[in-house]
């Protein structure tokens, strides 16, 4: 198969997972750390503050601006960091990108400078009386809050945070991803340092190193460049439970207003099937011929023959079994396209799919996985994404897996998904 | 077919210039699973005045660009994108100020691909139906964009910054001055502006580029086109000072958001001026507002920016301006301090080694972009209509020196050639 994936090398050094994946092919050595733990109400406000805090200093160069030199020293090496939910867990994400000794004259080991500075981001914070320093620390809560904040400012944004939680009412799924406006105020120094420590040392910790090394390299600074400590109890693994399905009953309707000028239209949908489920691959069908093209049935019935939307799409995230369709209307249009997006719904229960439909979906899909090898991220983002679903297979068998789904295999993966809440964020003028 | 190796880059580019005027540019990359393509015009929004050769003067309504570009997705059958999909390819097209762009993405089928990419772009299918619906869905592309903070903020300050140039205009036009588009416009602009000694053809993946070229000759010596139209395109007299200093609109956002930009004269450069002045430019902003810059972390720890606070510097034809900035809690004070700290900069001068520093991460920051074949496309097309080969950067970037960084610094921050947007919150009703 012209498609089979280089593999990832695993070891593992003390209690953080490393993967790597040797190869001359880039430019860059793609270096990401996953910090991961169970997301609750309590803990995803300090968890989304860590990374803030942590960015603005180290041990060895505790002023914000000598560590952003040193970033600028190491050729920019591409530092940031997101922060994200993955089912009903709480992961930050630390990425850097270090160019290649080759491409830069008289460099030695770029990326042995970046792993241990690295080390020192994440184990080696900047500390004052032996714990943060309260100046960072006040500065990023303000930073988060603003963040927090600034959702409404974009409404696509917003319709889609606010949809999400009205679909998980009673689930810390609800929470945004960088916490709890509200319990922001709550978190002090000692409080978020003793959390730093919890957070460092019972949750899931795996690095993934793409590019021109080895495993013996990255092993070797790991080693000698993080200081994690093993926790009394080992750190929770991940496990990915589909939403609960309360029976019967229809979705809920929920309208919010704002000075908008167009309305935004969410339908929150949940599927029992994840991503480790062997109906996978027909979600992944279900999801492609619904909305995730513009050749899907939504943009072809409500943009191009409607002519209602600019935007109109599906989007289905496998961690927690959740579809989302999203679209923006004009706001007096609100009936006509709810009525089309539902017929479109309606159609995909029925089977009333096809087979030229399914066939450029699948299409479509095993291109765009088979993509996948030429992006050092896009590589690390499927690996990690599959091993922490415990989903066994590589590329190549979810391509073989996508090109063998049926339309029967389709319906009956629709008839899985319900409508939870249709959600439209509105002008407020009267009706 | 020219082939052209940069050692340095470890990247080989085969260039050829067909017949017909078309310019076709080729990046194998060898291992690449995909192929990516992009066929451009040198078309965009501020291109809304022009003549042909000694004839009248046609004015088009604005956002008529952008609308072209929506309306080549148009076939008789009606199926583009389920086209383009048979064949496992990703479409999409965008429009800027000075051009049209229309990629696509693809691990398999390349020359039916392309061939389908060449044709949907060069054969036009406008009928007073297509064109006519397609103003519903550009008019929610427009009210998407009204509610854009951001986008509103962006040109909010443009149109501070510019009296009559079109750069001031909406991309995508307005929903009442995209209501006199008809079939007519479209193809009277496809006629004059997608001329193929108008466009280029870059492609970037894993295919053999003797093969490529062989079918881009090929589809191109089946087609007619007329003699390369003489287009000249007809830009205002810009003062050099600007509309008005101050200005602000109130939207539903948790914070102010202030932007400010300078304007330069934008004449008379040649191309390889303009390079540099744009990476000079570019250098000064990331001195001044980059993360580890003094002023930027002074300004952060004194809560007047956020982490989003962000610059951009953009040259074009009859335009130089930059937009700087972010939410802010008070958009006043930000720029007072903002004033003495650039000032504090010009009296005491640029820090030789921060000056350093802030290369290497611009030279960094152009290696990573080479590895990713959308983002190679994107600015080899940009800076080939500028006259730039885009993979001789490097050398320009490594000879800027603290001088000239100094001296851009000083000509760039000329406060009454600037102008500042605010987007505040509204009041609660």
């Amino acid at each position: 198969m012209g498609h089979q994936q280089p593999l990832f090398e695993r070891a593992e050094a003390g209690r953080m997972r490393v993967h790597v994946l040797p190869t001359d092919r880039f430019k860059t050595c793609a270096i990401s750390v996953f910090v991961g733990r169970p997301l609750s109400d309590e803990e995803v406000t300090p968890a989304a503050l860590i990374p803030f805090v942590l960015r603005r200093g180290t041990e060895r160069h505790p002023e914000t601006k000598r560590f952003r030199e040193e970033l600028d020293r190491l050729y920019g090496a591409g530092f940031g960091f997101d922060i994200f939910k993955r089912g009903n867990h709480h992961i930050v994400q630390f990425r850097l990108e270090i160019i290649d000794d080759r491409f830069v004259s008289g460099e030695a080991n770029l990326l042995r400078q970046a792993l241990a500075l690295l080390g020192q981001v994440m184990t080696r914070p900047a500390l004052e009386d032996g714990v943060f320093i309260k100046k960072y620390v006040d500065a990023e809560k303000n930073t988060l809050r603003s963040k927090l904040e600034a959702v409404i400012n974009d409404k696509i944004r917003y319709a889609y945070e606010r949809c999400t939680a009205l679909t998980f009412p009673d689930d810390p799924f609800r929470h945004h991803a960088l916490g709890r406006l509200e319990k922001l105020q709550e978190l002090d120094v000692q409080s978020l340092f003793a959390f730093y420590r919890r957070w460092l040392s019972d949750s899931q910790i795996d690095m993934y190193v793409v590019g021109n090394t080895s495993t013996e390299a990255v092993l070797d600074a790991v080693k000698a460049e993080f200081f994690l400590e093993s926790a009394a109890d080992s750190p929770l693994p991940y496990r990915f439970v589909p939403p609960e399905t309360r029976g019967e009953r229809r979705a809920r309707t929920i309208t919010d207003r704002m000075d908008v000028t167009q309305g935004k239209l969410n339908i929150g949908l949940v599927t029992p099937v994840l991503r480790s489920d062997p109906r996978y691959p027909a979600m992944l069908l279900y999801n492609g011929v619904l909305g995730g093209y513009p050749h899907s049935k939504l943009f072809t019935n409500v943009r191009e023959k409607a002519n209602l939307a600019y935007y109109v799409s599906s989007r289905y995230d496998g961690f927690k079994g959740f579809v989302m369709i999203q679209t923006g209307i004009e706001i007096a249009n609100r009936d006509k396209a709810l009525g089309l997006i539902e017929e479109q719904l309606e159609d995909m229960r029925a089977g009333r799919i096809e087979e030229a439909e399914i066939d450029r979906t699948k299409t479509l899909i095993v291109s765009q996985l088979k993509e996948t090898a030429d992006s050092p991220f896009a590589m690390i983002a499927f690996d990690f994404n599959a091993s922490i679903t415990g989903s066994a297979g590589s590329i190549g068998e979810l391509i073989g897996e996508v090109s063998s789904v049926t339309a029967g295999q389709i319906a009956e993966a629709a008839r899985q998904v319900r409508p939870e809440v249709i959600y439209f964020l509105r002008d407020r003028k009267e009706e | 077919m020219e082939r052209k190796r940069y050692e340095r880059l470890d990247e080989t580019l085969y260039r050829e210039k067909l017949p017909n005027g078309l310019e076709v540019c080729l990046l194998p990359k060898p291992g690449f699973s995909k192929t990516y393509a992009m066929f451009s015009a040198r078309f965009g929004s501020v291109d809304s005045r022009y003549r042909l050769g000694a004839g009248d003067e046609t004015q088009v309504p604005d956002g008529a660009a952008h609308f072209l570009e929506h309306k080549l997705f148009e076939d008789p059958e009606g199926n583009t994108f389920a086209r383009f999909a048979d064949r496992g390819a990703s479409v999409n097209a965008f429009t800027t100020f000075d051009r049209t762009s229309y990629l696509f993405s693809a691990t398999e089928e390349l020359e039916a691909n392309t061939e389908h990419l060449l044709d949907m772009v060069q054969q036009p299918y406008f009928t007073d139906e297509n064109v006519e619906k397609e103003k519903g869905i550009i008019g929610q592309e427009i009210r998407m964009y009204q509610d854009d903070p951001e986008w509103r903020a962006f040109f909010g300050l443009i149109e501070s910054l510019y009296a009559f140039h079109p750069v001031r205009i909406d991309i995508a036009g307005t929903v009442e001055s995209i209501s006199a588009i008809g079939k007519e416009t479209l193809y009277d602009l496809h006629r004059t502006f997608y001329h193929p000694g108008n466009m280029l053809l870059f492609m970037a993946g894993g295919f053999d580029p003797e093969q490529v070229m062989r079918l881009v000759r090929a589809n191109q010596e089946r087609k007619v086109f007329p003699a390369t139209p003489d287009v000249r395109r007809i830009l205002p007299e810009e003062p050099d000072r600007v509309v008005r200093k101050e200005a602000e609109i109130s939207l539903d956002v948790s914070m102010p958001k202030c932007k400010f930009g300078f304007k330069e004269p934008a004449g008379g450069l040649s191309p390889e001026e303009k390079l540099r002045r744009e990476l000079t430019t570019a250098l000064v902003l990331d001195l001044i507002f980059g993360q580890s810059a003094s002023i930027y972390q002074t300004l952060y720890d004194e809560k007047l920016i956020t982490d989003q606070f962000g610059y951009e510097y953009d040259i074009g034809p009859g335009y130089a301006f930059s937009v700087i900035g972010g939410d802010t809690p008070d958009p006043g004070r930000l720029i007072g301090r903002v004033r003495e700290l650039i000032g504090a900069l010009l009296d005491s001068g640029i820090d030789a080694d921060e000056f350093e520093r802030v290369k290497r991460k611009r030279i960094g920051g152009y290696l990573r972009k080479l590895n990713s074949p959308e983002g190679i496309a994107s600015e080899f097309t940009r800076y080939r209509f500028m006259g730039i080969d885009y993979f001789e950067l490097l050398p320009v970037l490594e000879r800027i020196t603290l001088r000239d960084a100094e001296r851009r610094l000083g000509e760039h921050v000329n406060w009454d050639r600037s102008a500042v947007f605010v987007v505040r919150p509204k009041e609660a009703p």
